[in-house]
């Protein structure tokens, strides 16, 4: 697809990944609309790249639901989703220390960054499916969702985190298949360390004993190298229902 | 990287996907050594983008050895090398009416798509790693291709099945043995793309084939494959991963 003009919502872009991916999109021509819970950073990085900024909780639906409403009015109907919106809990199942993990911010996690997900799929995937289609091949959409290397290979700590990204890996065939009738394609992005606010809550030991693990480039990424990626995806029509791992080789 | 002025070697360079990607770089500002069998179709297409033809049989050392020695030559030591030479030769493992798939055959496409990719990655490799290093500390990106049949195959295709999984599964190591000079090694596996080498399938189950494919229904258009090859090259976090891209034939 052709990004130019094209409306955008990217949820959780008013930062880290979310914000990366926001700005190349826009440079790129894209009409955006950000979803976050932040509405202050939301709105300036709105002004910065024209585009329009609304408040959203991705685990409440209907937040979401008024959320897409809101960015139809402005932008019209998205044909692109980035689903940038996440949280982590970094607490092991189970220790001594700190007894079991407690349900509460299990639940969260799950709701915001695995339900959230779905959700936002289901309600961007609706909007698209009366849009005209962009060429012979019917293209209307693409959804990308953004996953994590945790999904293949996570720290202990990340279970709760794990399962939720490993369930978004594991929902995109079938969201795939479901939406191939309607020129709709869905593609997931597995990032490894990349210079984020949720990888800034890491203290500089985990860091460094992740930064290890990283063959090369050994570095934090940055989020406009998954604004680039994101960027391609929507761009190559072949891309669909494959989860693309951007992690400089971390195993 | 950038791809203004690096010296892009591609092993079946000359047709098919190979020659897409081959397109897609020297528009990119590329220079390209198409290493290829094919003379007849490397050379025209060579002087078309303003690079090398050298003809080259991956699955013989001493070709390709003399292959790369020439490329270097001719256009300076690559920056991306990619290891697009590869054949087919579809056949059951056994059935009553064509007996066993001959050894001569199973051989042939393991030393092809196995051995030629691996050997091209030792060569490459080989003249990458004492090159002054770009941003980072990379000093260049080598690309495998394998298929979608590494992960799915049809009837018909273990071995072809086998050697292509058998580069999918060296991508890891291939990046980890790189990684200190700064080298990453990715491998793209495409579904149903509209080359020579799937034109060989007979029409009846091309379309069956079609009809598989989720979305976009259609053959994939090599160009496609040109410019994911240009967007990993670009693109520095992408290493040690292998991309299916096959609208979602799974």
């Amino acid at each position: 697809m052709n990004i130019q003009g094209v409306a955008a919502v990217v949820t959780g872009g008013a930062s880290g990944i979310g914000a990366g991916v926001v700005r190349i999109l826009a440079q790129a021509g894209a009409k955006i609309a950000i979803l976050d819970r932040n509405i202050e950073l939301a709105e300036t990085l709105a002004k910065e790249v024209g585009g329009v900024a609304v408040a959203c909780d991705v685990a409440k639906d209907d937040s979401v639901q008024k959320a897409f409403a809101a960015a139809q009015e402005k932008n019209g109907a998205a044909r692109i989703l980035v689903n940038c919106a996440g949280i982590d809990t970094a607490r092991k199942i189970a220790s001594h220390k700190t007894g079991a993990h407690a349900i509460g911010p299990m639940q969260r996690v799950i709701d915001v960054n695995l339900v959230g997900t779905l959700s936002c799929c289901a309600h961007a995937s609706t909007a698209m499916l009366d849009l005209e289609v962009l060429d012979d091949d019917g293209e209307r959409g693409v959804l990308i969702n953004i996953a994590s290397i945790a999904a293949f290979n996570a720290p202990n700590g990340q279970s709760v985190y794990a399962a939720s990204k490993a369930g978004v890996v594991g929902a995109t065939l079938p969201l795939a298949r479901d939406l191939a009738h309607y020129g709709i394609r869905v593609v997931t992005i597995a990032p490894g360390l990349f210079d984020t606010p949720l990888a800034g809550t890491m203290d500089d030991k985990l860091t460094g004993q992740l930064l290890r693990r990283t063959l090369f480039p050994k570095r934090k990424g940055r989020p406009e190298e998954i604004g680039a990626l994101v960027q391609h995806i929507c761009e190559n029509q072949m891309l669909n229902a494959s989860t693309i791992r951007i992690d400089a080789g971390f195993f | 990287m950038k791809l203004e002025g690096v010296a892009a070697f591609l092993t079946g360079g000359a047709s098919g996907l190979g020659a897409a990607s081959a397109r897609v770089l020297a528009e990119a500002g590329a220079k390209v050594a198409l290493l290829d069998r094919d003379m007849a179709l490397a050379e025209p297409l060579a002087k078309e983008l303003g690079g090398v033809a050298i003809e080259c049989d991956v699955a013989n050392h001493e070709s390709l050895s003399a292959a790369v020695e020439q490329a270097c030559q001719a256009i300076g030591p690559p920056r991306i090398a990619i290891n697009f030479a590869g054949i087919d030769v579809s056949r059951k493992i056994t059935s009553r009416s064509q007996g066993a798939h001959p050894i001569e055959s199973l051989q042939r496409q393991i030393d092809i798509n196995v051995i030629g990719t691996l050997d091209g990655c030792a060569l490459f490799a080989e003249r990458m790693m004492d090159l002054e290093p770009f941003e980072d500390g990379e000093r260049g990106v080598l690309i495998n291709i394998a298929s979608g049949a590494a992960f799915n195959g049809p009837p018909g295709q273990s071995a072809y099945a086998a050697s292509k999984r058998a580069v999918a599964g060296a991508t890891l190591p291939l990046a980890r043995d790189l990684a200190p000079y700064g080298i990453r090694v990715m491998t793209i596996a495409p579904g149903f793309f509209k080359t020579p080498l799937a034109e060989t399938v007979d029409a009846k189950h091309t379309d069956k084939l079609i009809s598989m494919v989720p979305f976009p229904k259609r053959w994939g258009d090599p160009r496609e494959i040109g410019e994911l090859v240009k967007h990993i090259c670009q693109n520095r976090m992408l290493n040690g991963e292998t991309i299916q891209i096959d609208g979602a034939m799974r």
